[in-house]
């Protein structure tokens, strides 16, 4: 790779196939599989905490006029009770599958996010609490020493979208959608990863942090603007629940991508770190 | 028909699982320890610093939500409300030097503190009200908390559907900040008993489950152990954090 220049745009079958490159680090590794716990903790125990107020206001206090989502049910009819979902006003049957639905005790009860994913199964906000505050702390402990020890190794500037990528992003996609026979040349990550970790990595995990710290009380009175440049506590919910959602498409788009282009290399890659280069990809920056 | 009826009694029964691992996890003792961890770490960094944000007049809830326990309904609370709270006294004794029994009249005399603050509840929601009354620092400044004293815990009318009866508590710091008030007045009406006439706790920097309403005991201590459930308030004996700021 030194000799980055004299090897046009290095998408040469200049690697031996059978060669393995490592390319992940100890502390990528291990603080990619802690947040794969954190991640799925704080799904669980999130929704069991949204369980106890299941709406979501564009506002700074409470305000039904200002309701962009409601999880709930119609019990009008005894024997006949079924989940609905409101969003912006209009409504959707639920069935079973939300509002009214799996009381993760054994039961059916009225309850906007089922028991088979929250954290507990059970209602219980007291304890979805605990997990949720336990593993924030979690994600960011895990978050900073990744973002120390990946800038040290300059790992992570192979990751941010630059400028010369913008143009490749669609003829990446092209390629995605066989539209395409070759992908633009591309170095260690193609621009399309370098686009999702870098919205993931700068401005969804952050976010999800900030807006969720802008939920405390004690924060609002610290650092009062926090809450406000979310329109307020309610809306800095809906944020949060919205970066959630965001983030929860990254997971299906990175889980579905890492088993179509080779789950024994890609996971490999993330447990010992080794990885064999496929014959579009490079190792460099 | 019958291979569907296997597919989805088969996801039933998986969806189920997850349900049984995740309660059993939380279910686990040394795992709910180690959890709790995160309280202390949260006390230390938030705490209660800086001042709740204060709002205008037109962002008032005029029909401020009424939560937690009912209105209680002992003859006791019933003979105070017929009165008009005449015969309320607002008791502030324990490690404290000069024990107090403040009427009514005795704290409006006190009333220094009005403002408009949101209220957010732990279970999400928030609502926006005119909060006047008497700071709690002035209130413990009368009775001269020992040198000991650490916590005041506040003794309230209202009592669990299974009887407990609801209490809580602040420590002496939390309790001498300016917006930590003993309110008497919300949106400039005296205290309806909804909302914990005659006196209830009002502390905007925290959830509202510390904000105790029907208050008529002040006991200033130097440790919460040995009061009911030990933890230092009704929700706190029951799963909630002690520190209320997030």
């Amino acid at each position: 790779m030194d000799a980055a220049g004299a090897v046009p745009a290095r998408t040469v079958e200049t690697h031996d196939a059978e060669a393995l490159v490592v390319r992940h680090s100890g502390t990528t590794r291990i603080t990619h599989w802690v947040t794969v716990v954190a991640f799925v903790v704080l799904l669980m125990s999130g929704l069991q905490i949204f369980n106890a107020a299941p709406y979501l206001d564009a506002s700074d206090k409470s305000n039904p006029q200002r309701r962009i989502l409601e999880i709930g049910a119609d019990t009008a009819i005894p024997g006949k009770s079924a989940g609905v979902v409101r969003i912006f006003g209009h409504s959707f049957g639920a069935g079973n599958v939300l509002g009214y639905t799996d009381d993760g005790a054994g039961g059916v009860a009225e309850r906007a996010f089922p028991g088979w994913i929250t954290l507990p199964g059970y209602q219980a906000l007291a304890d979805g609490r605990r997990w949720h505050l336990f593993f924030g702390w979690v994600l960011v402990v895990c978050g900073v020493a990744y973002f120390i020890a990946g800038f040290r190794r300059k790992d992570l500037q192979a990751l941010i979208l630059r400028r010369a990528d913008l143009p490749k992003l669609l003829p990446m996609q092209l390629y995605y959608f066989r539209l395409r026979k070759d992908p633009p040349p591309y170095g260690r990550y193609n621009p399309l990863q370098k686009a999702a970790y870098t919205l993931v990595l700068f401005v969804f995990t952050p976010l999800i942090v900030i807006t969720g710290l802008a939920l405390s009380p004690g924060m609002d009175a610290i650092a009062g603007p926090l809450t406000t440049v979310f329109g307020g506590r309610q809306f800095a919910r809906l944020w949060h629940f919205l970066l959630m959602v965001a983030l929860i498409g990254f997971v299906c788009v990175h889980i579905t991508l890492v088993a179509s282009t080779g789950v024994v290399n890609n996971l490999r890659s993330m447990i010992t770190g080794k990885y064999q280069l496929g014959k579009h990809e490079g190792d460099g920056p | 028909m019958r291979r569907r009826m296997f597919v989805s009694a088969g996801g039933a029964a998986m969806l189920a699982g997850c349900a049984r691992i995740s309660n059993a996890l939380n279910d686990n003792g040394t795992i709910h320890n180690i959890l709790g961890a995160a309280q202390p770490l949260n006390h230390l960094i938030i705490g209660t610093h800086g001042r709740a944000k204060t709002y205008r007049e037109s962002d008032i809830d005029s029909d401020f939500r009424v939560n937690g326990f009912d209105t209680p309904s002992d003859a006791r609370y019933r003979d105070l409300v017929q009165g008009r709270f005449g015969a309320y006294r607002l008791v502030v004794d324990g490690a404290v030097e000069r024990k107090q029994a403040l009427s009514l009249a005795e704290l409006r005399a006190l009333q220094t503190y009005s403002e408009i603050t949101r209220h957010d509840c732990v279970e999400g929601w928030s609502a926006i009200g005119k909060w006047s009354g008497v700071p709690l620092g002035t209130v413990l400044a009368l009775a001269k908390p020992a040198a000991n004293a650490r916590y005041a815990i506040f003794h309230c009318f209202d009592r669990a559907p299974e009887g407990d009866p609801y209490y809580e508590s602040l420590d002496l710091k939390e309790a001498a900040h300016p917006q930590t008030v003993l309110a008497l007045a919300l949106n400039d009406r005296p205290l309806d008993p909804d909302h914990g006439a005659p006196v209830r706790l009002r502390i905007p920097t925290q959830l509202g489950y510390k904000s105790a309403k029907w208050v008529y005991r002040i006991q200033v201590v130097d440790s919460f152990r040995a009061i009911h459930g030990g933890k230092g308030g009704y929700w706190e004996d029951n799963g909630y954090e002690w520190y209320a700021g997030i």
